[in-house]
């Protein structure tokens, strides 16, 4: 009996474990050398349909002014101010948000100035999308459709994702239909690009192209990180530097357009600058990441919550921050009146500050101004003859597009500017590059911005 | 025997059996773990798949390279920092490598850590035939990130491979791909000596790490193939092997110079043609098609024709066999060469020379 055990069991050994491979193959598809090698259709099947392709048309207005000498001479009899209308068309793509609203988030830059926006989905459905909101200075739009059977992106925390994790870009690049592309984080926080006004990119190397704004990023779960917006493209075409609008901020600003139908812009009341190796030196810092806090504006959220002149902010809701233009981005998208906690250090140590976020007065308002993303850097104030710029940083683009200090702006493009609200207002929808009318050693003269 | 007998008999085997299997692949997984734990396996802290440990290991050792430029246009003491590439530091004395198209141009060199500390640094030395340089920085040697690296795991085609750089300035950026072909590994003359990726490289990126999935250091970014003038983007990107770049700082570091022999000679494989002219045996050796007349192959009344088939007692299989044992002979040394002339073979004892950086 017992060799017959024996026996037996060597059978079923044998039985089972030429079972198992056929089992563990069940499980893992493909394998080399013992490592899975992962496939994404599977999260793609559930993820593609929730991006969209957006098809906008609309008319381009160009006005063509009349010099004033036509005036002079032909009096009433003058030509008319002639309008220039232009039939345009775009593409980009779209991310479904919320299946039973119908909400789809986009980038501004791609329905900016449409009259008629159509959606595209994954299942051939063509519906037509009316506009709910859009934040330019972010370059964030968020649209609606009527539409039964939608499918929406996942949603995670962005603020978790690590630099070297895969990330996948589902968009409609050239209009070429939808085109998946993966590749890495290959960075995040990135800033001071002069993009938008206000930037905190996810950075990736998956390829990303003209068609692919307002797409989405996900991750290997197929959960949001980003909407992709832009590249660097020294030729035009991808180089493997992409950049994508966090998930968290886009949420963020989403949220405040559907319960305001705008973005009421977070304001902490602070002026600052980056925190660098001198400032960190002086200051007997260990860490070199974070926005040096040079005046803080009495009665504002900062003020209230304690913030002081001098502190350095290097967190914001536990999330090290690298500069003061990440801190500026989070802040300005999180909205009035958020609950914030503001990881500052005083005196060496680290502390929390619990700040309640003010409302802008403006609506480019934010934690600092900047009016243009060019004029970054240049310190303007009303005086009597124009904007006078009072200081400007060194490398700065204000300072890169020839702006110095002492100079007076007067004027932009072809009409006058009085003071700052003016010029606010004037740049507030720039289309393409700016003029600005500068008086300088009693000289006027015209700086392009680019 | 009754049926509760045979059940119970049967059922013990089974059990028996299925324990045993069980135990089997328990101990197979566990060999099978460890023999395969790098990088891209999901680790048990996140259960994802990421390239984030590998990231940590090596970013933090990859720099920024700047040229200070003082500013003529402005007050004084004002300067700018211009960006010109990426480096790696190598090792606790703060010595780093990087390529020597990055530095060569710049008067004064800025090093940035990532953690935003800036050092001034002096070019130890620079090697124009590898495109390598070794720059130093004064640094507080308990805290030196260094980059990790294996020399004797070279990378082949296919290997999952990270760049670590700074391209267009925009600050560290990693970027992903494979190996796309390699050239010869851990040679000293440094010819075709390789490793291409498909990881996207930029302006900025030169000089910058290429890391393996585990975070240890494959190779120094280079150069990207470019088409015209209109730049990179096409995949096609090319890095200087760790062991090559490794061997090359060592002598940077002893000599401040790359001292590679020379024997004025410009040769070619032979061709099966060529082999029958001269009544060879086989396709082993080197054509010497030219020589230089001032040179110590000519001292040595080595001329066009000769087939050099050793080189001190070694059989010379090919062109790049006897390059680098040339390029590592010291100057001044005398070697034997035994050539074949005109179908007899002869010994020829050659003064090696220095090669010249000029020398192509």
């Amino acid at each position: 009996m017992k060799p017959k055990l024996t026996l037996l069991s060597a059978a079923i050994l044998s039985a089972s474990l030429s079972l198992m491979p056929a089992l563990s193959q069940a499980a893992i598809p493909q394998a080399v050398d013992g490592q899975a090698l992962p496939s994404l259709a599977p999260m793609l099947e559930r993820t593609t349909p929730a991006v969209v392709s957006v098809a906008v048309s609309g008319t381009q207005t160009s006005k063509q002014q009349i010099p004033d000498v036509f005036k002079y001479f032909f009096g009433p009899n003058a030509p008319q101010e002639q309008v220039q209308e232009r039939p345009f068309r775009g593409l980009g793509s779209g991310v479904i948000i919320d299946a039973k609203e119908g909400y789809i988030v986009t980038n501004n830059h791609v329905i900016n100035g449409a009259d008629e926006i159509k959606i595209g989905l994954h299942d051939g459905r063509e519906i037509d999308a009316k506009l709910i909101g859009a934040d330019p200075e972010s370059d964030i739009a968020l649209l609606q459709i009527e539409a039964k059977n939608l499918t929406a992106i996942k949603q995670t925390n962005s603020d978790d994702i690590r630099v070297g994790d895969f990330a996948v870009a589902i968009g409609n690049p050239f209009g070429l239909g939808q085109t998946v592309t993966s590749g890495i984080v290959s960075a995040l926080g990135r800033s001071g690009l002069g993009i938008e006004m206000l930037e905190n990119f996810i950075q990736t190397d998956a390829a990303i192209n003209s068609g692919n704004s307002g797409g989405a990023l996900v991750n290997l779960n197929g959960e949001l990180i980003g909407i992709n917006t832009a590249i660097v493209a020294p030729s035009g075409g991808n180089v493997g530097i992409g950049f994508a609008i966090p998930a968290n901020m886009v949420n963020n600003l989403i949220n405040q357009i559907i319960e305001h139908g705008e973005v009421k812009r977070g304001v902490l009341g602070v002026t600052g600058r980056d925190l660098d190796n001198e400032l960190a030196k002086a200051f007997g810092l260990e860490t070199q990441h974070g926005g040096f806090i040079s005046e803080v504006m009495p009665d504002s959220a900062a003020d209230k919550a304690g913030i002081e002149a001098g502190d350095i902010i290097v967190s914001v809701n536990g999330k090290k921050i690298k500069n003061f233009q990440e801190l500026r981005a989070k802040v300005a998208t999180m909205g009035a009146g958020a609950k914030v906690e503001i990881g500052i250090i005083r005196d060496g140590d680290e502390e929390t500050a619990n700040v309640v976020l003010g409302e802008s007065t403006s609506s480019s308002g934010s934690a600092d101004d900047a009016l243009h993303p060019m004029l970054e850097g240049a310190e303007l104030s009303n005086s009597r003859k124009g904007i006078e710029i009072t200081s400007i940083a060194q490398g700065s683009p204000a300072a890169r597009n020839g702006l110095q200090e002492g100079d007076l702006i007067v004027g932009l493009n072809r009409s006058k500017v009085k003071n700052l609200n003016a010029l606010k207002e004037e740049l507030k929808n720039p289309q393409g590059a700016v003029a600005l009318k500068v008086l300088r050693d009693n000289k006027l003269m015209y700086l392009v911005l680019r | 025997m009754n049926f509760k007998d045979t059940i119970l008999y049967l059922s013990k085997a089974v059990v028996f059996g299925l324990v045993m299997a069980a135990v089997f692949l328990f101990v197979n997984s566990i060999t099978n773990n460890n023999s395969f734990n790098n990088g891209l396996t999901t680790t048990q802290h996140h259960n994802e798949l990421s390239f984030a440990s590998a990231v940590r290991r090596a970013a933090p050792a990859v720099v920024n390279i700047y040229s200070l430029s003082l500013d003529q246009n402005s007050p004084l003491n004002s300067s700018s920092l211009q960006g010109l590439g990426s480096g790696v530091i190598m090792s606790k004395e703060g010595y780093i490598l990087t390529n020597y198209h990055v530095i060569k141009k710049a008067d004064e060199i800025v090093i940035a850590l990532q953690d935003g500390r800036k050092f001034t640094s002096e070019v130890v030395g620079s090697d124009q035939i590898t495109d390598l340089a070794v720059l130093k920085i004064e640094i507080d040697g308990d805290n030196v990130p260094i980059v990790p690296i294996n020399l004797n795991n070279p990378a082949q085609v296919g290997d999952v491979v990270l760049a670590i750089g700074n391209p267009y300035n925009l600050g560290q950026t990693i970027t992903q791909g494979i190996i796309s072909a390699t050239g010869r590994n851990g040679l000293s003359s440094g010819y075709l000596d390789f490793l291409q990726t498909d990881a996207a490289i930029n302006a900025g990126n030169s000089g910058g790490a290429l890391i393996d999935t585990g975070g240890e250091l494959i190779g120094i970014n280079t150069a990207a193939f470019q088409i015209g003038a209109e730049g990179g983007g096409h995949g096609i990107n090319f890095a200087i092997p760790i062991k090559l770049a490794h061997s090359i700082m060592g002598k940077l570091i002893t000599n401040g110079r790359v001292i590679r022999g020379a024997l004025g000679i410009s040769g070619e494989p032979l061709s099966p043609v060529m082999a029958q002219i001269l009544n060879l045996p086989d396709l082993k050796g080197v054509l010497v098609t030219g020589v230089d007349p001032n040179g110590p192959a000519s001292k040595a009344t080595l001329r066009p024709r000769d087939v050099i088939i050793q080189y001190e007692e070694e059989s010379v299989p090919g062109v790049e066999m006897l390059m680098d044992r040339i390029a590592e002979t010291t100057p001044g040394n005398q070697v034997n060469i035994t050539i074949i002339r005109e179908g007899k073979p002869l010994e020829l004892p050659v003064v090696i020379g220095e090669k010249l950086p000029t020398d192509s």
